[in-house]
């Protein structure tokens, strides 16, 4: 991905928190409308797939709250507890609840959908992207 | 020439160590005695066991158990005694005794059980426990063979015998044996009932070494003497008779079951006693006369007059009496000089007084002589035939057969015994008292039933009739009558008597005949045994070559073969429509990109090239979601296309340039049907599919209860985030854990680049 | 139009085999992938997508509109995108560290689990 372009480097990080905004907005709305957190979490892949073409592997890494594969782990591990709720009120496990605010577990699950995914796909994306950078040096 | 001696034989010190066990058939033998004169048969009872498949512990005994039951456990008691002496010196006689008593528990279950399956359950212990037994020196290559051999043989019988057991069942509705013989007349024009009684028959032809099963009998004598002298002879290769004659009174009226029964016992009874005259081994001449004597008892079961019944019973019974001790001799004779060829035995009376007597004993009994209870046998035996009007050559058959066994009792009991003794004074002696009572105990039994047959009389009676149930109140009565006694039995002791005189003459001439070890049944079965490792070698070559594209043809091959048979069973029906909705457009777009995708892919040559195309195929499939009313699948499969393309675009140079081999260029052709097949198949498989119609049930409640229920107006998020839940917590899961199972390999992609 | 989607599925999986038979492992894993999407398009189409109108109700409305197409099959379609192209991800990863490891690319050399053709491990006949 050498030689990269400035233009493109310049723009990469607006573009990414852009990119990621739209990520959290199409996973918040999934509920009600076309979206969700498998869409939201490709697109976040893509925002950070972007950083790491654009400038390197690392301040895509940077980016993220956590390297790929705790976050991934950690989604994994929302969603497992996300169903615990229920379980504790008597309901079979992964029956979902709602509070008064429109918060709800359901929620919960769906992000640990968005960073399962962010997290597993950025953990090839670095890792291939990372090992094409040194074949071309 | 003496074989060498067995000198290391010390005396019989402790010989009754194991003599307690005796005790338990002894136990059993009593309570059956006192049963016997205290309670009417039959006896039944029953637990159930797998009460929904109509399966139940269900046990039943009536005449024919009875006699068994007499000879499993008193001849079982006196091989006990016997085998406590002839193991006295065997390290692992407990295993044998074990075995042994596992092998009794066995034939009590299977000469009682009243239900079909608990009846085939006991029969495979028997055949089990009769390999544990054959093999039991298994140190030995030539006990190994001769075991694997009576397994196979007597289990691939059983096999067979469990198909006739589950037709039966299946055709009376009962698993129940007496169930099944009072439904007998019900189904006998059910068009299976003779593959049924077929494959009955060659369960019991194996397990009683009828023609052309025979042949692992006289192998099977690698086995102990004990073990000879009580499954070989006396109860286990009785057991076929026995299922033969339970079923005799039910299908007596097929003439497929007469005919065969008549046709293989009488080649079993000659051949058997022929191929006797080929043998030097003393315990193997005792075996092929047992063949012998087996195929003349499937004779008389096959003969359809009442008085068969009766024949078969005191045959039956008078064999094991004088079966049992021969072997019995045979084992002595093996203990004191260590060997049993009949070339090398000669004038043993001296030595071994006790075991001459017996064999004599045992010896007139076989050869159907006056005061024997073999006589006895003998002359019903030539009432039955006398009713049935046997075939001229049958009669004849049986001539000869009762000559050769004269002939065989000669060689047992007086040319062993007799003649100059050809072992020095001495050095031979007689076997231990555990070794001698039983034997004698069994002779004099027979004589003691000859002489007062009223003891014998009810017993064999009540066997005689579950047989033949026509059989009405007939005398068990020697009739010492001169005139019968030329007319049947002379005839057969004359030619039997030649026959001992010219042995060694018949034996070289018969021994010549080396087309008899070629193309005999025993060496069918040696064919097919290494036929059948051979094919497994071959085959396994041939499909588990370890060529990853092979296995892959095979496995593709194999599903479209199963798909077009499934596709033969069903009616063809095109039942796509052409309807051009007014999206059709942007589906024709959509099509013409995923097809050229697909072409592209298979004809370029360049990797990238490939991966391009192969995206054309994604993108295709997103505008098709998206005018399908699916805007979530279409932005997926545009991002994870995406993504693809970056991912597999910097996996790029990791394959290094490989043509394709030169053997790929000979599959193509191959390869090109497989997949123009393949295509075709799909093809059929969606027509098919869009035949159906659709069952809506679910879609429609998804729809009705995303919003009550899962608080949600996005109903494929719904039901991926609430409904099916789990199934996306274990998706999520997979996509996660790839990753780490990925991480060693990304690893080692990014370790030393240029080796 | 259903014709049509029958006609180019089918194109596309005797492609998809073509490429997995060519032995070589970067085409087999191409082919894989292609094969997958022509089953989620497989399962797409049992839903008789005739529509245009996504399974989502509209705000202020209590019930789906009558022509909305089955979400069922879109529920496990993308589903299936998203995890197929987790494990499409690592067999790429895995062939690439195949092909790297054994210097080449061809399906049929990569046998260093499985003894030669000519081996005598598997016995030719019964011995005793």
């Amino acid at each position: 991905m050498t030689p990269r372009s400035a233009l493109l480097a310049f723009a990469a990080r607006p573009l990414y928190w852009l990119l990621l905004a739209a990520a959290l907005w199409i996973l918040l709305r999934g509920h009600n409308e076309p979206g969700g957190g498998f869409i939201g979490g490709l697109v976040a892949v893509a925002a950070s797939s972007l950083v790491a073409i654009a400038l390197d592997t690392a301040a895509a890494r940077r980016l993220q709250p956590l390297a790929p594969l705790p976050l991934a782990m950690l989604g994994v591990g929302l969603a497992m507890l996300s169903g615990l709720a229920g379980a504790a009120t008597g309901a079979p496990y992964l029956t979902h609840l709602w509070t008064a605010w429109g918060v709800s577990t359901v929620m919960l699950f769906d992000a640990g959908v968005f960073l399962a995914v962010w997290g597993a796909l950025t953990g090839y994306v670095y890792a291939l992207l990372a090992d094409n950078g040194q074949a071309a040096q | 020439m003496p074989a060498p001696l067995h000198l290391d034989h010390p005396e019989h010190h402790g010989g009754h160590a194991c003599l307690w066990v005796a005790l338990l058939p002894l136990a059993l033998f009593s309570a059956l005695a006192w049963g016997v004169l205290h309670h009417e048969l039959p006896w039944q009872g029953e637990v159930a066991w797998v009460p929904s498949l109509g399966v139940s512990l269900a046990f039943r005994i009536d005449g024919l158990s009875a006699q068994m039951l007499a000879l499993i456990t008193g001849i079982g008691t006196l091989v006990f005694v016997y085998a406590s002496g002839y193991l006295a010196h065997e390290a692992r006689r407990g295993r044998l005794l074990g075995v042994l008593l596992l092998f009794m528990l066995a034939m009590i279950g299977a000469v009682t059980a009243d239900n079909l399956i608990v009846l085939f359950l006991f029969w495979e212990l028997t055949s089990l426990s009769s390999f544990l037994l054959v093999g039991f020196k298994h140190d030995d290559a030539h006990a190994r063979a001769s075991a694997r051999q009576a397994l196979l043989v007597t289990m691939g019988g059983g096999l067979a015998l469990l198909g006739g057991f589950v037709l039966l069942a299946r055709m009376a509705g009962t698993w129940s044996l007496s169930g099944v013989q009072a439904a007998a007349p019900a189904i006998m024009h059910d068009p299976l009932l003779p593959l049924a009684v077929v494959l009955v028959m060659i369960g019991a032809f194996t397990k009683s070494a009828q023609f052309p099963f025979h042949f692992w009998l006289p192998n099977a004598m690698s086995a102990p003497t004990p073990v000879s002298a009580y499954l070989h002879s006396a109860t286990m290769v009785k057991l076929g008779i026995y299922l033969l004659a339970r079923f005799d009174a039910s299908f007596n009226d097929l003439p497929l079951w007469e005919s065969t029964l008549i046709t293989v016992g009488t080649i079993t009874a000659v051949w058997g006693a022929v191929l006797a005259l080929r043998e030097r081994d003393l315990k193997r001449i005792l075996a092929r006369t047992t063949v012998s004597a087996l195929g003349t008892l499937t004779l008389l079961i096959g003969l359809s007059t009442p008085g068969a019944g009766l024949a078969v019973a005191a045959f039956l019974f008078a064999h094991a009496l004088y079966k049992a001790p021969l072997f019995m001799v045979a084992g002595n004779i093996d203990h004191a000089t260590g060997t049993r060829s009949i070339d090398h035995l000669m004038g043993l009376r001296h030595a071994m007084p006790w075991t001459a007597a017996v064999a004599i004993l045992a010896g007139l009994s076989m050869a159907g002589l006056p005061l024997s209870f073999g006589f006895v046998a003998k002359d019903v035996m030539a009432v039955a035939k006398a009713e049935a009007e046997l075939f001229a050559l049958a009669s004849y058959a049986l001539v000869l057969v009762n000559a050769i066994a004269v002939a065989v009792a000669g060689v047992a009991a007086i040319r062993v015994f007799w003649g100059p003794p050809e072992w020095p004074r001495g050095k031979v002696h007689e076997a231990h008292w555990t070794m001698l009572a039983p034997p004698l105990l069994i002779v004099l039994l027979g004589l003691e039933f000859e002489l007062i047959p009223n003891v014998a009389n009810p017993l064999l009676l009540a066997a005689a009739q579950s047989i033949s149930p026509a059989l009405g109140q007939v005398d068990l009565q020697a009739t010492h009558d001169l005139a019968t006694l030329l007319s049947t039995s002379g005839i057969a002791v004359g030619i039997g008597l030649l026959l001992f005189v010219f042995w060694d003459h018949l034996h070289e001439v018969l021994h010549r005949q080396h087309w008899l070890d070629r193309y005999g049944p025993a060496a069918l079965y040696e064919a097919l045994l290494h036929g059948l490792a051979r094919l497994a070698a071959w085959h396994t070559r041939a499909i588990q070559h370890g060529g990853l594209t092979g296995y892959l043809r095979l496995m593709l091959a194999a599903l479209l073969a199963m798909g077009s048979f499934g596709w033969l069973l069903t009616v063809p029906a095109l039942q796509l429509e052409w309807q051009w909705a007014p999206q059709g457009w942007a589906w024709l777009a959509a099509c013409v990109l995923i097809a050229t995708g697909a072409l592209a892919a298979v004809s370029l040559r360049d990797r990238l090239a490939v991966l391009m195309a192969s995206g054309l195929i994604g993108y295709g499939s997103a505008v098709l979601f998206l005018f399908a009313g699916a805007p979530d699948l279409a932005f997926t499969q545009f991002m994870v296309e995406t993504a693809l393309v970056v991912v597999a675009a910097s996996l790029l140079p990791q394959f290094v340039g490989a043509a394709p081999s030169p053997a790929r260029r000979r599959w193509r052709a191959t390869d090109l049907a497989l997949a123009v097949a393949a295509g075709l198949g799909c093809f059929v498989l969606l027509t098919q599919l869009a035949g159906l119609t659709p069952d809506t049930q679910l879609a429609d409640w998804f729809a009705a209860n995303s919003l009550p229920e899962g608080r949600g107006r996005n109903v494929v998020n719904v039901i991926i985030v609430d409904f099916r839940a789990l199934d996306t917590l274990g998706e999520i899961a997979v996509v996660a854990f790839s990753l780490l199972a990925a991480m060693p390999l990304l690893a080692g992609l990014r370790g030393d680049r240029q080796p | 139009m259903e014709l049509m989607l029958a006609i180019t599925i089918s194109i596309t999986v005797a492609a998809g085999v073509l490429l997995v038979l060519s032995g070589e492992l970067f085409r087999l894993v191409i082919g894989l992938a292609m094969l997958g999407s022509t089953v989620n398009l497989v399962v797409f189409m049992t839903a008789r997508p005739a529509s245009l109108t996504p399974p989502v109700i509209a705000p202020g409305v209590a019930t789906l509109p009558a022509d909305a197409v089955n979400a069922l099959p879109q529920a496990l379609v993308l589903t299936a995108i998203v995890i197929g192209f987790a494990l499409l991800c690592f067999s790429l990863v895995l062939a690439a560290w195949l092909a790297r490891r054994q210097r080449h690319a061809d399906v049929d050399r990569l046998r260093t689990t499985e003894p030669a053709a000519s081996d005598a491990v598997k016995p030719p006949i019964l011995e005793d």
